[in-house]
């Protein structure tokens, strides 16, 4: 699973890795022909020296008396050169001998061409090699010996010209497939580069797969041993983690513990006051009852946003249902309730979970529930789906109901469902309040059981 | 009806104690959570209440010993814990009930006489025995719709007989169901207090077994032999 991105660790090695592998191969390239070309050409220079000796070595030279009485020699060959397309007509293989008045002798091959005159002045009884055209058109190597032979008056050139155009196929020939092979070789690096970077890079891979694991909330650490690069980091990660657990723990705590530290007094005051006749009693009856619904909905509150969004928390929401089902039908014994749940499976076929703690889900599903049982006539219906990507909990019953315009009210701030009924009121206050913390929602609405709908929408984890 | 009150803070516990004896029932009180579990453990309670942050000893593993040796009365656990995880893990532990802090009187005085009425395994807050009829909620004894005044003992002797009623109970268990721990037991008074509550209802309805107890009878013509 190669993933490139714009910005990656990945893709800057890659990247570089490509660049310098593609320049020393160029430049290889480069180097590798340009040696080739030029051992190709030393081979057939020595070819064209060994052959010009031959003529040299064949030549022969008589006195001639010419019309213009100056004694001048004329060559022969003593034997013909063994190579037959010396004889052939415009082969591509010649050879000349001339003084400096002109070609003395010429190969067969010439026919009546010459081959170009040459300057090799510079190099005493050197040799040099040129390229020339040849009569035909043809690219040719020439090697050039002027020499000075005893008996005979003046330098003398000789000149062989070979056809050259097979040798400079050789070295295109070369530069093609060695063009060929470095390319082959360069992919082969450029995927072992890929190949090692993805094995290198692998720890790094690791440690997404395992923060998706903690964010999803099938982990609580980062599992494995890591590189010694990458180990400091994951130990990191794990603190934090761990740091962030504690802190959530103590903030839970701390709030509950000051509950709890209110709500003994209260209690005391509360049933101190409800001795008292009078106006003092009455206004003490009051003020406990408005303590312990701030006490209760500000702990709620707080312990729920100690929690809401943080990394990796998931709870399955089946198991907090059948567990609420079971305390809530041994607390509602008189009369019965009848709790009946529908659905938990998703269309993967994993339970479906709430993204967030379950001590949360617990108590909003806990609200609702036994609010449903005790206000229900013997039936109460949970529905667990997903819709739209959410988490929705439909709790039913088929008690009195809600009137419409008295639905909203129930939700604003603090206000109570019945004052007959025990407990502070405030249930579905605070489930609509932590819902809210999670970004979820909490409606109301007329059930088809005949009692209220509540409706939770919450986050669903992956 | 003999309760057993674990609360810490001595306030509480007094509210409790005084609300509990007003409605007829003898009542013991301990403060911290080893006397109390010693107490649950060896007298005979029909009701618990049970706070769980206690000194010494939590709740809970007081609530758990409890069952796992055998004790089965019924127990209110009366916590400022509210949260439903607590209120799960507290039923897990054996509880019957659950109310949370602060709470109304009354109400711990309904939940009370409901798990009371429920162990006796009566459905309806009305016990009848021919025409003898105890409105629990309203701690009344009607003869044939006739008011029948109670002093406090004999209002528990014969509310925990009708409780019972058709089972033969011994001098004993009602010495042990009808005072508080440090009151001087005497089963000889028990006597006394039968008499005194046959003159006031019907002699026949309380019958003496020889050598065992006492046992309320079920007229028969009252279509309700249970006995």
């Amino acid at each position: 699973m190669l993933s490139v991105q714009g910005n990656s660790l990945r893709l800057r090695l890659i990247a570089m890795a490509a660049l310098w592998c593609t320049v020393a191969l160029v430049v290889a390239w480069v180097v590798l022909s340009a040696l080739f070309a030029d051992q190709v050409r030393r081979g057939f220079d020595d070819r064209l020296a060994a052959l010009l000796e031959g003529v040299v070595a064949a030549s022969e030279w008589e006195e001639q008396e010419d019309a213009s009485q100056t004694p001048s020699q004329t060559p022969s060959l003593r034997r013909p050169l063994p190579d037959p397309r010396f004889q052939q007509p415009l082969s591509g293989w010649y050879w000349q001998i001339s003084d400096d008045s002109g070609p003395l002798l010429r190969s067969r091959s010439l026919w009546d061409g010459t081959l170009p005159k040459v300057d090799a002045q510079d190099r005493k009884d050197g040799r040099i090699f040129q390229d020339i055209v040849g009569p035909n058109g043809l690219p040719l190597r020439m090697a050039v010996q002027r020499l000075t032979l005893t008996g005979v008056k003046g330098a003398i050139l000789f000149q062989l010209a070979g056809d050259s155009t097979a040798s400079k196929a050789d070295i295109t020939r070369f530069d093609q497939l060695l063009a060929i092979a470095l390319v082959v070789l360069g992919l082969g690096l450029i995927a072992a580069m890929v190949l090692q970077v993805q094995i290198g890079l692998r720890p790094l891979a690791q440690i997404g797969r395992s923060l998706a694991a903690i964010r999803a909330g099938r982990a609580e650490q980062l599992q494995g041993a890591f590189p010694s690069e990458i180990q400091p980091l994951a130990d990191e990660i794990d603190t934090l983690l761990g740091h962030q657990a504690a802190v959530i723990n103590r903030a839970r705590g701390h709030a509950g513990d000051l509950a709890h530290a209110l709500k003994t007094p209260l209690a005391v005051l509360g049933n101190e006051a409800a001795e008292v006749e009078g106006a003092l009693g009455a206004q003490v009856r009051r003020q406990v009852v408005e303590m312990r619904r701030q006490v209760d909905r500000h702990m709620a509150r707080a312990r729920t946003a100690a929690a809401a969004g943080v990394l990796g928390a998931r709870c399955e929401v089946r198991p907090v249902v059948d567990e609420l089902a079971r305390v809530l039908g041994r607390l509602h014994q008189d009369p019965g309730v009848e709790i009946t749940i529908e659905g938990s499976v998703s269309e993967g076929g994993a339970n479906v979970a709430f993204a967030g703690e379950r001590e949360d889900l617990q108590e909003m599903l806990g609200n609702l529930m036994d609010n449903a049982c005790q206000w229900a006539g013997g039936s109460v219906r949970i529905q667990i789906s997903v819709r739209d990507g959410g988490l929705v909990i439909a709790v039913d019953d088929n008690g009195p109901g809600l009137p419409p315009e008295r639905r909203a009210e129930v939700l604003a701030r603090g206000g109570r469902l019945d004052e007959s009924k025990p407990g502070s009121g405030l249930g579905l206050t605070i489930v609509a309040d932590m819902a809210e913390l999670y970004q979820g929602a909490l409606g109301l609405g007329k059930s088809d059981l005949g009692g209220l709908s509540v409706r939770l929408t919450l986050p669903l984890a992956p | 009806m003999r309760l057993l009150v674990l609360e810490d803070d001595q306030d509480l516990a007094r509210q409790l104690r005084a609300a509990l004896t007003d409605a007829g029932y003898a009542v013991d009180v301990a403060h911290d959570g080893e006397e109390g579990h010693f107490l649950g453990d060896t007298e005979p309670y029909d009701a618990v209440i049970l706070d769980l942050g206690l000194p010494t000893m939590d709740g809970i593993t007081i609530l758990q010993q409890w069952r796992r040796d055998g004790r089965d009365m019924p127990v209110l656990i009366l916590t400022a814990r509210d949260r439903w995880s607590d209120k799960v893990s507290g039923i897990d532990a054996g509880a019957d009930d659950y109310l949370a802090k602060p709470f109304h009187v009354e109400e711990m005085l309904a939940r009370i006489r409901a798990l009371l009425r429920r162990a006796a395994g009566h459905a309806s807050n009305e016990i009848q025995c021919g025409p003898l009829r105890l409105d629990i909620a309203a701690s009344k004894v009607t003869l044939a719709g006739q008011n029948v005044s109670l002093t406090a003992l004999e209002f528990r002797l014969l509310s925990y007989l009708m409780h019972h009623q058709g089972k033969v109970i011994s001098r004993t268990e009602l010495v042990e169901h009808l005072y508080e721990q440090d009151f001087d037991k005497d089963s000889n008074t028990i006597e006394v207090f039968v008499g005194r509550l046959r003159r006031k209802t019907q002699a026949s309805l309380i019958e003496t077994v020889r050598g065992l107890g006492y046992r309320l009878v079920v007229p028969s013509d009252d279509g309700r032999d249970d006995g």
